[in-house]
């Protein structure tokens, strides 16, 4: 199998016969490896919950940032090379502190996800405008928001495609998190039962045991933007599931 | 012939001054008056330069979206690709984010648009106008390089130090002592126009012919034509 892929996984702009671009889902391949990370949405917000691999027990665990913040009403999920996601974290602060400056109005987490993907879909065509990147990026993305249409959830590959979710799960343990998130998930959710939900399927797809250390939480509501959850809430959540 | 003759020339005439004047003053007056459920703006319709007349019809009023108009006056050149580009970057952005812009966001687009050519400017006088999220009326004044104030009325363009004044003291119940300003109905915005108009023929030759008033609703946009002097 991988012998008739060999001609074709080279250049990363190149079809196969078959029509695949194999350095791509190479790339989402990349994201299998990754932390399961969780984002779901509700009319009162969004949730977005990440597993933190801590390798050593001499690392610092606060270090490991999987969560950011896009904007003041966007925050970030992401999993797979957490080095790449910089790049693209960074363009979608930048896009967004531009809207604002030109438009002055928040962004709309549809147009962050649409302007990452430009510039993910941008990999191997070096032009005037000055180098890109020699490979797609390998990380997956959850885009989780709030603007004038509601809250938003965004999900992201490496290959560019957007769609929007209820609920999605990413990364390592994510056929099962997913499952179980179509299992519990509805419309009418809180953003309490949303929190709770996400930290139960994390449990269940963990290998280590969930504690206020090893997982990464956040939200957006209207009232409070982005922010994240401080360790001892998490932990109050976890000492209920 | 001979070029280091030529040169010799060249090189020993007289020092001499070019010039290069790339504005035009086309003249027009602009006058907008915002209520709580509506906003009216209207401009004269006459494009003059210097003594003479271009045109006796010519409106300086432009629809950018269903619930935001442009007022721009000056230089007609610059009006008219002003008004391109900006119609351009909204047609731009409604691709970009499936949605018209808003009243705000225009606001902001044009100051931005304005200061970006702050060393060559539009030789542009501009008043945005529109309703707000809320559908409250609201009144936007530029300068040429795009300082931006939000008002509930203004006047721009020609006849400005003649028709502001009149709006301060009728609109704005400036600087009297217990006296408050009238409640905004479309009747007195469009007396106040009316008559702010009037008076600004009688003074201004560059305004005059005619009127038209637009008034912006959350129904639509409503216009009405009226007779100026023509002398």
């Amino acid at each position: 199998m991988f012998l008739t892929r060999s001609e074709y996984d080279r250049g990363v702009n190149t079809f196969s016969p078959e029509g695949r671009l194999f350095q791509v889902e190479y790339a989402i391949e990349a994201i299998k490896l990754g932390s399961t990370a969780i984002g779901i949405q509700t009319s009162e917000g969004v949730v977005l919950a990440v597993e933190k691999r801590i390798t050593s027990p001499l690392m610092i665990p606060s270090t490991i940032e999987k969560i950011v913040e896009i904007d003041k009403h966007i925050g970030c999920a992401v999993s797979g090379l957490v080095a790449d996601s910089r790049t693209l974290v960074d363009h979608a602060r930048v896009e967004c502190a531009n809207h604002w400056f030109v438009y002055n109005e928040d962004m709309k987490v549809e147009s962050v996800a649409q302007a990452v993907s430009n510039l993910a879909i941008r990999f191997g065509d070096s032009d005037d405008d000055g180098p890109a990147m020699s490979r797609p990026f390998g990380v997956a993305m959850l885009f989780a928001g709030i603007d004038k249409t509601g809250s938003h959830l965004y999900h992201m590959d490496p290959s560019g495609t957007f769609l929007e979710f209820g609920a999605k799960a990413i990364g390592s343990g994510s056929e099962g998190a997913q499952q179980s998130l179509q299992e519990s998930y509805h419309k009418s959710m809180t953003l309490q039962e949303a929190l709770k939900v996400a930290l139960t399927v994390l449990k269940q797809v963990m290998e280590e045991k969930v504690s206020g250390t090893n997982v990464e939480v956040a939200a957006v509501t209207p009232e409070k933007g982005f922010h994240r959850y401080p360790q001892n809430e998490v932990e109050t959540v976890i000492a209920d599931l | 012939m001979c070029s280091e003759v030529q040169s010799a020339q060249d090189y020993m005439r007289d020092p001499r001054k070019h010039y290069f004047s790339p504005y035009m003053d086309n003249g027009g007056t602009t006058v907008a008056i915002a209520g709580e459920d509506f906003v009216m703006v209207a401009s004269d319709t006459r494009l003059s330069r210097g003594f003479n007349i271009l045109s006796r019809e010519q409106g300086k009023v432009f629809n950018l979206t269903p619930k935001t108009m442009l007022a721009s006056t000056g230089c007609w050149a610059d009006v008219l690709t002003l008004n391109k580009v900006l119609q351009a970057r909204l047609m731009m952005y409604s691709h970009e984010h499936h949605d018209t812009m808003s009243t705000t966001a225009v606001a902001q687009l044009l100051s931005t648009m304005l200061y970006w050519r702050r060393f060559f400017p539009y030789y542009v006088s501009n008043m945005l106008v529109g309703l707000d999220e809320s559908g409250k009326g609201v009144v936007y004044h530029y300068d040429p390089v795009g300082h931006m104030e939000k008002l509930t009325f203004s006047a721009a363009g020609a006849s400005v130090s003649l028709i502001q004044p009149f709006l301060d003291n009728q609109v704005g119940a400036f600087n009297m002592e217990g006296v408050d300003p009238p409640k905004m109905t479309k009747e007195l915005a469009r007396q106040l126009i009316h008559d702010s108009f009037v008076s600004a023929a009688e003074r201004d030759i560059n305004t005059g012919d005619g009127i038209i008033i637009y008034t912006i609703t959350k129904d639509g946009t409503a216009e009405e034509k009226i007779k100026l002097r023509m002398d």
